[in-house]
């Protein structure tokens, strides 16, 4: 063998043994996502807890400026009780926020403590010091927990010790979060501990395979079912999903697609048949209504194996159709 | 003089032979067909850095993994190892009795089918450290680092899969070398033919095939759209793992054997 196939040999076989072995050191120890290549999703996902179950985003300020909005802004009610609001707080929605971050995090019943599983993350203008005076004015109490600041009100009604107090905290000079206690402290844990959802593979995965969305969720369905307090009658009949995904684009109409991952081939079937009769049905249905007819032949239901997909497009002709209805209702 | 032992004289004919198939004109075509993948997936990764998605379906985007499962499909295995299979096997013993030096080999104090076996090993290490780097870089230019690992395992069964489909299709197409006279255009025949237009038909003919038996062990799924739905319909019909290793291992064995046992017995006839 001439030096010169032993150099190649050593090349390529470097090539191999590099690969396979990040790869074996990823899928067996958990390399960490941040080491190569930025997470996917937004940055705020850092304070999410590693535990969280769903997890939502929108992008306000894109769907502030989208057609659609300023198609239906005509329609909205009174401008006076935002304003009643942004002079109080400095805080205008429509301007001040960008995006934001909800999450789920089903530790105990969601049907009894609601409040106590949400965590939201938003992300824009915020004049801290004015709200923190008006919270203090309000009877709230202002605590630092590792440094960021924490506004927590007590509900003195309420003699519930299960619930927690509500807070809002400054994580970040451009972002805040509120919940409960236990879970805007999760937060800042989240990201100081680095303990964080972006760890979650699963989660990350679907998030990755957003495309171009400027709202979307995702989640680990069987674990808000499981802790919802549903009937055994409903839970027994509900598709054994174990992941979902919703992924929405705002701006002249509203396109979309929904995906779920079933625990198996032979229920992700059974949910392809159900939805295939049932846009049969829409179909149908809609027949007659151009518009409406537009929008049920752009459901397309696609998927393989344990994936089911439906995807969606709201033309702005049935925009159109509903503006109208709208405003002869308005007009009555 | 001594003979030497089957297996010693395959060693040294692997030896010899590996470098001669590297440093052949037919590895710049090796390179090329192998390149095509990872130029492509490097463009993809390009388009995908702009934001705007390389392959969508049902106006749903496609992941990198998704990508990567449909270039194992279409360009590995329907193309790039059927294609090196017939260059390389077929041109084992073929381009010596083309070049004339088969003579030298035969008057060497070694069993004849230690050549053929020697060669065929040197085929395999040849396209597996040319076509196994090759999957692996277009492995992490399109799938993300956050889906490793729940994907690194299709990616071992994929390596191991376009191992064997080298190994099977290699097999048979140095026993078409050895025993045909013109072996590259019976492969290509066989290749892009026979196997083709059998896998689209129904019935029985397609077990003929080894595309058959590899395409039931990949473990990608074809995204359901247009053409691609077609090609899965096509594929749909798809016999048990362990019936189709077995075959794969079988079509290996008895090929293998057979071009062995050809190249000890027949008389090769050198053109003057």
């Amino acid at each position: 063998m001439s030096n010169k196939t032993r150099y190649f040999v050593a090349v390529t076989g470097a090539i191999l043994v590099i690969g396979l072995g990040m790869g074996l050191v990823a899928s067996y120890m958990g390399l960490p996502v941040a080491v190569f290549t930025s997470a996917a999703g937004p940055e705020e996902l850092e304070y999410v807890p590693a535990d969280a179950a769903v997890v939502a985003y929108a992008n306000v300020r894109d769907v502030m400026n989208s057609q659609l909005r300023q198609r239906f802004r005509e329609m909205e009610p009174t401008q006076e009780h935002q304003n009643q609001f942004e002079e109080k707080t400095g805080l205008n929605f429509e301007k001040d926020i960008d995006t934001v971050v909800a999450a789920m995090m089903p530790k105990g019943n969601l049907a009894t403590d609601p409040e106590g599983a949400f965590l939201i993350l938003a992300k824009g203008r915020f004049q801290a010091a004015r709200l923190e005076a008006l919270a203090l004015e309000h009877g709230a109490t202002v605590a630092d927990y590792q440094g960021k600041r924490l506004i927590t009100h007590h509900d003195a009604d309420r003699h519930d010790t299960k619930h927690d107090d509500m807070a809002v905290g400054f994580v970040e000079a451009d972002l805040i979060a509120f919940g409960s206690v236990t879970s805007v402290q999760a937060a800042i844990d989240a990201r100081r501990e680095n303990r964080n959802v972006v760890g979650n593979i699963e989660m990350m995965r679907l998030v990755s395979e957003l495309d171009n969305a400027n709202a979307w969720a995702v989640g680990q369905f069987d674990a808000i079912a499981g802790q919802a307090g549903l009937p055994t009658e409903i839970a027994s009949q509900m598709p054994a999903i174990t992941w979902f995904s919703a992924a929405g684009h705002v701006n002249g109409g509203v396109s979309g697609v929904l995906k779920a991952e079933t625990k198996d081939a032979t229920s992700a079937q059974n949910l392809r048949d159900v939805l295939k009769g049932l846009l049969a049905l829409a179909k149908m249905q809609a027949g007659s209504k151009p518009g409406m007819q537009q929008l049920a032949d752009s459901l397309i239901l696609s998927g393989e194996g344990k994936n089911v997909a439906l995807s969606f497009s709201v033309p702005s002709e049935v925009l159109e159709v509903l503006e109208g209805l709208a405003k002869g209702r308005k007009g009555l | 003089m001594k003979q030497m032992s089957f297996w010693t004289a395959s060693r040294r004919v692997f030896d010899l032979s590996l470098g001669e198939m590297l440093w052949s004109r037919r590895t710049i075509f090796m390179a090329l067909v192998v390149g095509g993948p990872v130029l492509l997936a490097l463009i993809v990764k390009v388009v995908e850095l702009f934001g705007i998605s390389a392959l969508r379906v049902n106006g749903q985007r496609v992941a990198g993994f998704g990508i990567f499962g449909v270039m194992i499909w279409l360009l590995f295995l329907r193309f790039i190892v059927p294609v090196l299979g017939v260059f390389y096997g077929t041109a084992l013993m073929a381009d010596e009795v083309e070049d004339k030096t088969i003579t030298y080999l035969f008057t060497r104090p070694i069993p004849r089918g230690a050549v053929l076996v020697g060669k065929y090993l040197a085929y395999l290490a040849c396209t597996l450290l040319v076509v196994l780097p090759s999957v692996m870089i277009v492995y992490f230019l399109l799938v993300p680092f956050s889906a490793l690992p729940t994907t690194f395992g299709s990616l071992l069964v994929d390596m191991g899969l376009l191992g064997l489909g080298l190994a099977v299709y290699g097999a048979v197409f140095a026993f078409v070398g050895a025993f045909c006279k013109r072996p590259l255009v019976i492969g290509l025949i066989f290749a892009f033919g026979w196997e083709q237009v059998v896998l689209a038909l129904p019935g029985y003919l397609k077990q003929f095939t080894i595309a058959f038996y590899l395409q039931a062990l990949v473990p990608h799924a074809m995204p359901s759209d247009g053409v691609a739905s077609i090609l899965q319909g096509m594929f749909r019909e798809k016999p048990p793992i362990a019936v189709s290793l077995a075959w794969l291992s079988a079509y290996l064995v008895v090929f293998l054997y057979l071009a062995t046992r050809v190249v000890e017995r027949k008389e090769y006839v050198l053109e003057q």
